[in-house]
């Protein structure tokens, strides 16, 4: 029964990530590979607050991590504002690269390469959540917000102001519309919820080291989104919960734990690139 | 009397091409007025530095008594004048109805908090605002096209569509590049018919056009362009007539 829960659990604090992912890369046409940072940046400063002397309950410091993704989000979104399509891609992925860097390395922020272990669980109004049933719960309110979030948005003006801004700017802007401010609140918005998916993960794993938060985990939402559809919020949703059932599936075949990690990789790999070639549209979504 | 939209001395240059080079003209209001000459005479480059798209080094560009200098595009949008390209530059993935929509000013939930935290009002503003484009659809005769996606309608179908996205916009000042090129006889008489339309509405049109037969049955004044230069203006009559323009228009060819 707790396999399950933690499935759940784990594949709805995905599913924000999804949300996030999908809003720049498949909605905005901001093709980013540094969602994943931007996560870390939010499980570390949930930690960072409930591990404090004096603690601080979940929810504010959940909404500091909000607020702290939102700006970074922001920030690391500007170049795509002056730096176009491709070459967005190369900052993006530096931006990846440098996060890597401070979190292993900045060893009395973030626990360096070893991480940082004894997260306590989240509390709400003080009763803390500790049976992962609580936990699983918690959890699916985040993803049902995230999720009825993301609904409300895309079928709103401003939702089909997103996706044309996509297809042609410059059209957008003639037809008197701001388009930098319209891509700051999608970045603002992206920011949000890979925060609010950090501090769930920190605080359900009570454990969190850098290697969850790498290119690799970038890459991995990258997949989801494509996997599971881009541009659609039940794309968001399949991705994460079929692409986190592979390594339990591959736990099923005889295969030795040391290469299990590469294998997965691998089959990541594979679906990323199968998915583009003969299927761009992914299970449930519209073309990239 | 102050002119409706008047330009003055407009130079602009692309690396060592002079693009615009003292240019200067005015239009009249409620009026179509035909911006024609030879491909490179600066036509489009003049739509450009008008609707805040380029940065002139020189000159001036008035709109009903207020400079327009340093204006970003939307906000050239915001004070009456909307454009439309070219190529066209529809949303190819959106609705013909969703094309106008982006067009239509002042959306409540055109950001992420109003979609958010006020949906109901946000559904029935947009339902609201839905009507409204249809009207606007029907009006340049697109109404049974409003679900179909601009990749699925013909080619002047979607001529018709950028000229409603322009008109969502609420533009009084409406700029059209190139219209009726490309278009069959039967379209080509439907978008004059909708252009003389608009005019009796009270709209003014600036139109680039190549198309001399378009010129004559639409323009009420026609501006010719030559090498980024206001050469001459006058009624289509005089314009057409006057062998030095043919001479320089055909190349010689007449």
């Amino acid at each position: 029964m707790d396999f399950w829960f933690s499935y759940i659990t784990l594949a709805e604090i995905y599913v924000l990530l999804g949300l996030s992912t999908n809003l720049l890369v498949g909605i905005v046409g901001i093709f980013s590979v540094s969602q994943a940072a931007v996560f870390g940046v939010g499980a570390y400063i949930v930690a960072y607050f409930l591990m404090a002397a004096e603690p601080m309950s979940f929810l504010p410091a959940l909404g500091i991590a909000a607020v702290g993704c939102i700006l970074l989000n922001v920030l690391v979104t500007l170049p795509s504002l002056r730096v176009s399509g491709d070459y967005f891609v190369v900052t993006s992925f530096g931006i990846q690269l440098l996060a890597t860097a401070v979190f292993t390395n900045w060893t009395a922020g973030t626990g360096g390469a070893n991480g940082l272990p004894g997260i306590p669980p989240p509390d709400l109004f003080h009763h803390p959540l500790e049976s992962t049933g609580q936990l699983t719960l918690l959890c699916t309110a985040g993803a049902v917000l995230g999720c009825l979030a993301f609904f409300l948005i895309m079928r709103a003006p401003f939702g089909r102001l997103l996706r044309a801004i996509r297809e042609d700017e410059l059209a957008v802007a003639a037809a008197g519309k701001n388009v930098l401010r319209a891509k700051v609140s999608a970045a603002a918005l992206a920011g949000a919820f890979a925060g609010v998916a950090g501090g769930l993960y920190a605080t359900f794993l009570s454990f969190i080291d850098p290697s969850s938060f790498d290119l690799d985990a970038s890459i991995l939402l990258l997949t989801m989104v494509v996997v599971g559809g881009a541009r659609t919020l039940a794309g968001s949703i399949i991705g994460p919960f079929l692409l986190l059932a592979l390594p339990q599936i591959l736990t099923l075949l005889d295969i030795p734990t040391t290469i299990a990690a590469a294998m997965r990789q691998l089959l990541y790999g594979m679906l990323l690139i199968l998915f583009m070639m003969f299927r761009p549209q992914g299970l449930a979504g519209e073309r990239l | 009397m102050t002119a409706y939209l008047e330009v003055v001395g407009l130079e602009k240059r692309f690396g060592g091409l002079l693009a615009l080079q003292d240019c200067s003209f005015a239009i009249a209001e409620r009026r179509i007025t035909c911006l024609v000459g030879p491909n490179g005479a600066g036509k489009t480059t003049i739509f450009n530095v008008i609707t805040g798209f380029l940065k002139p080094e020189e000159g001036s560009v008035t709109f009903r008594g207020r400079s327009l200098d340093g204006f970003t595009p939307q906000a050239v949008v915001h004070t009456g004048i909307a454009r439309t390209f070219q190529n066209l530059r529809l949303f190819a993935d959106l609705s013909a109805l969703d094309n106008v929509m982006v067009g239509l000013q002042r959306q409540f939930a055109e950001e992420p908090l109003g979609a958010i935290f006020r949906p109901l009002h946000a559904a029935r503003a947009q339902a609201r605002r839905r009507e409204e484009a249809r009207g606007i659809l029907a009006h340049v005769g697109l109404a049974d096209r409003a679900n179909e996606r601009v990749r699925n309608l013909s080619y002047g179908e979607q001529k018709l569509l950028t000229v409603a996205r322009v008109l969502a916009t609420g533009a009084e000042l409406l700029l059209l590049d190139e219209p009726a090129s490309g278009l069959s006889a039967g379209a080509l008489d439907n978008i004059m018919a909708l252009l003389r339309r608009l005019q009796n509405e009270g709209k003014t049109l600036l139109v680039v056009e190549h198309n001399t037969r378009v010129v004559q049955q639409i323009a009420d004044d026609v501006l010719f362009l030559h090498q980024g230069h206001l050469m001459a203006q006058g009624t289509p009559q005089e314009i057409i007539a006057d062998p030095a323009l043919a001479e320089i228009y055909f190349g010689g060819a007449i």
